[in-house]
């Protein structure tokens, strides 16, 4: 059954019209079924938007069996989704990117199609500034309207610079995971597994929290 | 069933004086939208979040007319939404941070920029009310939420207390019964305040505890929530309940700090309208939640929404 309405296709169809270079979407399947419950649901969603434009194109490996890409894209488990240009970009949703989150991986399709980083132009340079490392892991939901822009504010900041690494990771699918993390409101966002900050915080304060991190 | 949804962009917007600018994308704001539109007003609405306003983070409306089954809140939001944009309705994703109310041209600034209006209708809504006791702020976001719909998956098997026993506050008990079965209601008068269809469903599962005519005095623990004391004002007793997770329905504040009291306000800050919902400004309309009315519900919420679109239509052909 198709997922979305034809309304909604023709509204993709529009969106992705243009798109300058090929977005490469990587999953990343796992056999362990209590987190691969919906991964078939996911191989539909990808299909529905490969089936929208030429320019996505997917690949499918396995956690277990595909070690080599594992590494190289330091996939720590499965499902995921790699979201890159030619090369990787640090863009990655743990988990499915349905409900409300559907909206994150529209929205990253476009600005990697199109080559932008749409960030807030007296921000981009300080956050192109970074130079050390930074793991940024943004917990949701799909039932919480406020997640995507925390989502989508730490793979911006991603696709801006390669010191920057941003997972969604969807608290259903990875209960215990977040559980570790001490998650009881979401989004929570998380950088270099110890700084942490709740809410969907504005570009300006995000990057503030970043930079207070990697003091 | 899997349901994708996304907030869809509109084409940047011309800079020219709209007829019509609606403040807030909920349910009043987004019926404003569609009669408007069908009025031929050159309309924009301004929603900070998501269209829905807080009917988006309700799981299910069983009381709107026309759903026999009941609708998803945010389903019936983005049909408003779809419903206003058919009409021509333009939408900017953005908050508003002050507006110029008097005079014919209105001025509204946004984060990113400044638009002009011949009108405005104001439907800004309601934010819920914080849990004003020791600890509150401490597990804000962290044991403490005010959106069961987000954050009710994080609290699979725990134990939870709400805080409140009016519609949504039982909704979202109802809601969070699929993660866990221990729910307990602390509530400060002596009844249930939520439609009789909702008690009943509620006290159904004989699991569920409940507290009345209880107040909380605290939410404790060390880094989570461990415990929640609440004080019984009659028997004047104090109670220790073992809880994860608080979630917090205890009605609503107006959202009106961006009018900078041009809009003439009531003691508890709501707007005041006739029910034409004028204020008390030409020009200047006011629908929804925001405003001093008895019962805050979609649909009359939706039904203001109209009536301040007409008046707006009027206001703007008269002048």
């Amino acid at each position: 059954m198709a997922l979305l309405s034809n309304e909604d296709r023709e509204y993709l169809k529009g969106l992705f019209t243009g798109m300058k270079r090929n977005v490469n979407i990587l999953l990343f399947t796992t056999e362990e079924k209590e987190f691969c419950t919906f991964c078939n649901d996911i191989k539909s969603i990808l299909d529905e938007l490969k089936s929208i434009s030429d320019k996505i194109q997917i690949q499918e490996f396995s956690f277990e069996n595909n070690k080599e890409e594992v590494a190289k894209y330091d996939v720590k488990r499965g499902p995921a989704l790699v979201l890159m240009a030619d090369k990787d970009l640090g863009v990655k949703f743990y988990g499915i990117p349905a409900g409300y989150e559907f909206s994150s991986l529209v929205e990253d399709i476009v600005d990697i199609g199109n080559d932008t980083i749409s960030i807030d132009e007296g921000l981009i340079e300080t956050v192109k500034a970074i130079s050390k490392p930074v793991h940024i892991q943004v917990f949701v939901t799909h039932t919480c309207p406020y997640c995507p822009p925390a989502v989508r504010t730490a793979h911006k900041f991603a696709m801006a610079n390669e010191n920057i690494k941003a997972d969604m990771i969807d608290s259903n699918t990875f209960f215990d995971y977040a559980n570790k993390y001490g998650v009881q409101g979401v989004p929570r966002v998380v950088i270099n597994e110890k700084h942490h900050f709740e809410g969907a915080l504005p570009e300006e304060e995000y990057l503030r929290q970043i930079l207070n991190s990697i003091l | 069933m899997l349901q994708l949804k996304m907030k869809k962009q509109e084409e940047s917007v011309k800079s020219s004086i709209y007829d019509l600018v609606i403040i807030g994308g909920g349910p009043a704001g987004l019926t404003a939208g569609i009669y408007a539109g069908r009025a031929r007003l050159k309309t924009l609405i301004i929603e900070e979040k998501i269209a829905g306003g807080q009917s988006a983070t309700t799981e299910h409306l069983e009381n709107y007319p026309g759903f026999k089954d009941g609708v998803g809140g945010i389903e019936l939001a983005m049909m408003m939404e779809e419903q206003s944009k058919r009409f021509s309705a333009e939408f900017a994703y953005e908050k508003a941070i002050s507006v110029k109310l008097k005079g014919d041209t209105k001025e509204i600034i946004l984060s990113s920029r400044e638009v002009k209006a011949k009108s405005i209708i104001i439907a800004s809504g309601a934010s819920p009310k914080k849990l004003k006791a020791d600890g509150a702020d401490k597990f804000h976001g962290k044991g403490i939420s005010y959106c069961a719909t987000c954050d009710g998956a994080l609290f699979r098997d725990k134990k939870i207390v709400i805080v409140g026993a009016g519609n949504s506050a039982i909704e979202e008990g109802i809601f969070m019964q699929r993660f866990t079965k221990d729910i307990t209601f602390v509530q400060d008068l002596p009844y249930l305040t939520a439609e009789k269809i909702l008690q009943e469903r509620i006290q159904n599962y004989s699991d569920t505890k409940f507290y009345l005519n209880t107040l909380v005095k605290s939410v404790n623990g060390n880094d989570r929530v461990e415990s929640v004391t609440v004080t019984d004002r009659k028997a004047n007793k104090e109670y220790q309940i073992p809880a994860d997770g608080v979630f917090v329905y205890i009605g609503y504040n107006p959202i009106t700090d961006f009018l900078d009291k041009q809009v003439k306000l009531s003691e508890q800050g709501y707007i005041i309208t006739d029910e034409n919902m004028k204020t008390n400004i030409d020009g200047v309309f006011a629908a929804g939640d925001v405003r001093v009315k008895d019962f805050r519900q979609v649909i009359t919420a939706a039904s203001d929404g109209a009536t301040a679109a007409h008046s707006a239509e009027k206001y703007l052909e008269n002048k």
